[in-house]
């Protein structure tokens, strides 16, 4: 219970932290949306005219910031997140409605496929040490995760969009599509999602097998599985039931926060292949000035991660009772 | 069963994220308004124009952060188009005729007849009064300030009658081409224009919206188009691209047909690629190397005159620009456009090419003395700036770093501080800055960019946003030919009074113009002929600028 | 976050306090891994240091012919704004190292202070670090970089090490804290507890040398995220575009649509060096993981088993 309570506190601190620098960042900013509005104008901008786009973009006056602050959580809380200045009249919650579903689907798969791929290719080389998957996999992921995503990116474009005529160069799906619930629809979206879910692929397995591999190896040398050895199980039985089981929890919040992380979207890959995912939106809030999109999108990411963890802290409560104990 | 789960997940994912998209239910885009489903690319054409978003899939053409956006043009359409690339030469649209009187206070356009909104409702003179007045009450909707001069805007059968408080003859360009006109019975009804998400457009203009995706706007032809037989086009493709590069792959690989952004080595990269693949640039306005005139030895026009000699404005047009980009003139006429209006023998008087040694002389003879490390400085002061630009657009960037080698070799020192647009814009608009790289507002005649340049009321204090004359210049005698021109619809006159102001530009140097700023514009005839050319630039090429497209898109025809 | 989760012990304490140093050099090159990954890092650094004698051109002059293809006046051809790719290059090494190094220095040097100050002295201190360990931990690393890259004016070197910093030394601190109090009840440590050292003598003479391998595996760590960090940022154009980097050569590179304009080494080669950069720490990081944990280092395969 005092553990609960510990990681309920951790929960609301975070989440406190972030919402405050949330609140300060554009308050300590050059510039504001009417300011950017105004870029657009060709005539004469008398204080009036100004005044009423600041009033139609909702641009923050002066005001009180004790006061701000409090509407500020208030209107966070319910909701009340405005209109984009990216995307006006549309509001940010329609907006980040709009690409999460994208996000989702592509770096969440992705995200799971390499957790799945990398503890599996851990697991078996930990198992047969030296071998010959050992001795190829795990260097070879070790050094593309190292790769930039975004080079990565580029040469699979050239590669096999540009020479080969494979796969399409970019997009969630081809402009010409009619959207809905069809075969070939899906198909079309998977077609899209193959190449920057690749990318993804190569860069993010290698830091799950490594860990994996690790945790793996040194379960191995504990006395439980050398006694599941002598009493003579089957291999199988003891490099998944055994040892694998027991290696994975450790990162198990590693893969929690992973998860919480795909909301933040894979920032670069959407860039590069102009995917309308969270990352690809958060860059456009970015560039446009859009403050009260990027605050909705970092708080979104930032209360995703969190949830996802409370969630494994809680799960790992349930399958390992030594932390029950821990103080 | 891995394959299944994922085509399930990816097909509920994809679906969520469409229809999360349009707030209004009876605008699903599960039910686009044209059942037209394009079997074929041929009859099908792609607009590749790098817009750096997203699209919100809202076509309110009054809406304040984009003042022309896509729908102005393509559904919603002006009285009057006018070219800038032929001396504001008009074509009647939705009025079929204007007309100038009572000293040129008052003008008149005769609506046109028989023109229907998409969704059948006959199209009259009482929807012009009507958008004209929905401008006057909503400010931040009148993009254009085009109530700063109107008095009044009323109805006379087919006629509308606009009576302005001064004489106002430039303000026709605004009035007539840069107002989308709205339908009545549509826009009454919505209580706030200013946020009203128009995801379902009714406009008089050549296409209606067939699916709305923040990644690509699909439009449909209009069947009630009133110019007879138009559209050619059924199926018109606008996808959204954040990056110049991921648009020209598009581009280069045959997706699209129509493009409008800067392409680095446009020969190996597009022109090589198909025999069907062609660009053509020209320009209307210039890229301006600003000059605070409040800051100190700024205000010295003798160092202005020395910067504009030092900078090889032909190595800026080569390096920075590719080449795509002409080297402007300091009169600040944009040929080949504008080439009539230019004083030819005044330039040649004030001859300002690029000499190192003439840039010199002048500083020498106002006061300044080279220092031992190379760079000039009078009274203790080193002659030393900096200047800020937007870093994300790279070739302004490759430009800069042209012009401060330039300054450099002539002893002046320049250093380059690249900033986010939010920021750039604050700083510019606000004064507080000494040199900035940018751009001004336009029109289909020098008169345009130079007022914007030069007009006090432009202008502001330091430290308040100006809405042009960012270099904060004020000049009695100017603001009075300025005036002057608003006047007269004598081109003869008009012609005087820009020469007058060009002998301004060349004689204090308010600023520095730089390059031609290009119309960017490629484009691929395999399918599609009828593209404006170098020959018969029947109107601005760039697919991006509204509502102009528009009439490029009705000239297509297919091969 | 459920406490320590390192489950190799540390090696024989008082093996490595006697040249703890000597011992992590002897193991890198007895580990062939590490020997690669040294070797890069060594090539990279000399580059950096020394970039005058390995490219003769300036990188800024833009005086040549542009778009040329390799030859040997210009071993990797010419930009399309007229300077030397080799060059380029070759000076962009430091910048792209000077960051990783010093943007790891600083946040491996923050994480041993706080995961160690934590440790150490327990009770409330140590629940006030860990929660702001933890909460920097959560916070999505990439997206605030862009947030506040784009926030300051124009990203300059000092702004990108901070915000690389600030984002940077969590993971670390997170895991040294954790050996740091598994060291705690060692008996060593207790003996000189005993002895009444003070605990500045204690953590600096006693533990910090028997956590080398873990500092020096976080301070890879931290690199490598730096590395590729400011690459990312540089690339989508939020860096500073006037710096001399590869982060930035690919953003020019990709500007010109190198990779198809006919000048792909221009984008190639900084990316590759990224790589290859990135590869080095990961390699090295790889190997320090073997040599801090005994149990993992390379097994000959019995036959049999």
């Amino acid at each position: 219970m005092k553990y609960f309570r510990q990681r309920l506190g951790f929960f609301v601190m975070t989440l406190w932290a972030c919402i405050t620098i949330n609140f300060v960042l554009p308050r300590v900013m050059p510039g504001n949306a009417a300011i950017d509005m105004m870029a657009r104008f060709k005539g004469e901008i008398s204080p009036a005219t100004y005044h009423a786009m600041a009033l139609a973009l909702g641009v923050q006056t002066r005001q009180n910031l004790v006061s701000a602050y409090v509407h500020y959580v208030a209107d966070l809380f319910t909701g009340h997140l405005g209109v984009s200045a990216t995307f006006f009249p549309r509001s940010v919650v329609s907006v980040v409605g709009a690409s999460l579903p994208w996000t989702l689907g592509l770096v969440g798969i992705t995200t799971v496929l390499a957790y799945v791929l990398g503890t599996l290719i851990g697991i078996l080389g930990a198992w047969r040490r030296g071998g010959k998957l050992d001795s190829l996999l795990p260097p070879i992921f070790i050094i593309t995760s190292a790769f930039p995503y975004f080079f990565t990116a580029l040469l699979a474009i050239l590669l096999f969009a540009i020479k080969l005529h494979w796969l399409p160069t970019g997009f969630g799906y081809s402009p010409e599509a009619k959207i809905a619930m069809t075969w070939s629809f899906a198909g079309d979206v998977l077609y899209h999602a193959f190449l920057p879910a690749l990318t993804i692929l190569i860069t993010a397995t290698g830091g799950w097998i490594l860990t994996m591999r690790n945790n793996m190896i040194t379960t191995l040398a504990d006395d439980y599985v050398t006694m599941a050895r002598a009493k003579g199980l089957s291999p199988r039985r003891i490099m998944f039931d055994y040892a694998g089981r027991n290696a994975i929890l450790p990162n198990l919040t590693g893969f929690a926060m992973s998860l919480g992380f795909v909301v933040s979207g894979a920032v670069l890959v959407e860039y590069v292949f102009s995917y309308p995912g969270i990352g690809y939106t958060l860059l456009l809030a970015v560039q446009n000035g859009d403050y009260n999109l990027m605050q909705a999108l970092f708080f979104l990411i930032t209360l995703c991660v969190l949830v996802a963890v409370l969630v494994m802290d809680l799960v790992t409560v349930l399958v390992d009772p030594r932390t029950r104990e821990q103080g | 069963m891995w394959k299944r789960v994922l085509v399930t997940v990816g097909l509920s994912l994809g679906l969520v994220a469409t229809t999360c998209w349009p707030v209004s239910s009876e605008a699903s885009i599960l039910k686009p308004s044209a059942s037209f489903v394009p079997s074929a690319n041929t009859n099908a054409l792609t607009i590749d124009d790098e817009g750096g978003s997203l699209w919100n899939c809202s076509f309110n053409p009054i809406n304040p952060t984009q003042s022309a956006g896509p729908e102005f043009g393509f559904i919603y359409e002006p009285l009057i188009m006018v070219n800038p690339l032929q001396n504001g030469k008009t074509t009647p649209w939705l009025a079929t005729s204007y007309a100038w009187s009572n000293g040129n206070k008052t003008l008149t356009f005769t609506i046109r007849k028989g023109v229907d909104w998409s969704d059948g409702s006959p199209f009259t003179a009482a929807d012009v009064v009507f958008t004209f007045q929905l401008l006057k009450r909503y400010p931040a909707a009148d993009a254009n300030a085009v109530w700063t001069v109107l008095q009044s805007v009323s109805q006379q059968g087919d006629n509308v009658v606009m009576n302005f408080k001064a004489p106002s003859v430039p303000y026709f360009y605004y009035i007539a081409d840069q107002v989308p006109i709205l339908p009545e019975h549509i826009w009454s009804k919505i209580s706030n224009p200013l946020t009203y998400v128009d995801a379902q457009p009714v406009g008089t203009g050549p296409m209606v919206i067939g699916q709305c995706t923040p990644q690509n706007i699909m439009y449909t032809a209009n069947k009630n188009y009133w110019q007879p037989g138009l559209p050619k086009v059924q199926v018109l493709n606008f996808p959204a691209f954040l990056s110049n590069s991921s648009a020209n792959t598009y581009l280069q690989t045959g997706q699209a047909n129509w493009g409008g952004q800067f392409i680095p080595n446009i020969k190996v990269f597009y022109t090589s690629k198909s025999p069907y693949y062609h660009y053509w640039y020209t320009s209307d306005r210039n890229v301006y190397l600003f000059i605070n005139l409040t800051a100190p030895q700024l205000n010295d026009v003798q160092v202005r005159r020395a910067m504009a000699y030092a900078i090889n404005r032909g190595q800026v047009s080569l390096v920075g620009e590719g080449g795509y980009e002409q080297p402007s003139n300091q009169a600040g006429i944009v040929t080949p456009s504008f080439t009539s209006w230019l004083d030819t023998p005044l330039l040649s008087t004030y001859n300002y090419t690029y000499n190192v040694s003439r840039a010199e002389s002048i500083l020498e003879a106002d006061g300044y003395k080279k220092g031992s490390d190379g760079i000039f400085a009078k009274d203790g002061k080193q002659l030393s700036f900096s200047v800020i630009n937007q870093g994300g657009d790279s070739d302004w960037v490759a430009s800069l770093q042209v012009i401060a080698q330039d300054l450099q070799a002539a002893g002046i020192g320049l250093t380059i501080d690249e900033m986010s647009n939010s920021a750039y814009d604050n700083d510019l608009f606000k004064g507080e800055y000494q040199l900035a790289y940018g751009e001004l507002g336009y029109g289909p005649a020098p008169y345009y960019e130079l007022r914007s340049l030069l007009y006090s009321k432009e202008s502001a204090p330091i430290g308040q946003v100006a809405s042009g004359n960012y270099e904060r210049y004020s000049n009695p005698s100017t603001d009075a030919l300025l005036n002057e021109y608003a006047t007269t619809t004598n081109p003869g006159t008009q012609h005087s009074i820009i020469d007058s102001i060009e002998k301004v530009m060349l004689s204090d140097v308010p600023s520095i113009p730089m390059t031609e700023s290009a119309l960017w514009f490629q484009y691929d005839d395999q399918y599609w002929t009828g593209w404006p050319t170098p020959s018969d630039p029947y109107m601005d090429p760039d697919p991006g600028h509204a509502p102009f497209h528009e009439v490029v898109l009705l000239n297509l025809r297919p091969r | 976050m459920t406490g320590p989760t390192t489950r190799g012990e540390a090696p024989v304490a008082d093996r490595l306090r006697s040249g703890a140093f000597y011992n992590v050099t002897r193991a890198v090159l007895s580990n062939r891994k590490a020997t690669v990954g040294l070797g890069l890092l060594l090539v990279f650094v000399v580059l950096s240091l020394f970039p005058g004698l390995v490219a003769r051109d300036s990188p800024t002059a833009d005086t040549f012919t542009p778009s040329l293809g390799p030859s040997l006046s210009h071993l990797l051809g010419t930009t399309s704004y007229g300077q030397d790719v080799f060059a380029q290059l070759v000076y962009g090494t430091r910048e792209s190292l000077v960051i990783a190094i010093v943007a790891g220095l600083l946040a491996t040097a923050l994480a041993v202070f706080m995961g160690v100050t934590s440790a150490f002295v327990g009770g409330t201190v140590d629940h006030a670090l860990s929660m702001v360990i933890d909460t920097f931990l959560v916070l999505p690393a990439f997206p605030l970089i862009i947030v506040i890259a784009a926030y300051t004016k124009h990203a300059s070197n000092g702004v990108l090490i901070a915000v690389l910093v600030v984002t940077g030394w969590s993971y670390g601190a997170r895991t040294l804290r954790a050996q740091a109090l598994s060291l705690r009840n060692r008996d060593f440590i207790i003996a000189a507890r005993v002895r009444r050292e003070r605990t500045w003598r204690l953590i600096t003479f006693e533990v910090l040398p028997n956590m080398t391998s873990l500092i020096l595996a976080s301070f890879l760590g931290a690199a490598l995220f730096s590395v590729l960090a400011a690459a990312g940022l540089q690339f989508i154009g939020l860096g500073n575009p006037d710096a001399q980097s590869w982060g930035t050569m690919l953003y020019w590179a990709q500007n010109s649509e190198a990779l198809q304009a006919g000048m792909p080494l221009w984008a190639i080669m900084p990316g590759l060096c990224l790589a290859l950069l990135g590869a080095s720490f990961a390699l090295l990081n790889y190997a320090f993981d073997e040599i801090g944990n005994p149990a993992l280092r390379p097994v000959r395969m019995r036959r049999g088993r």
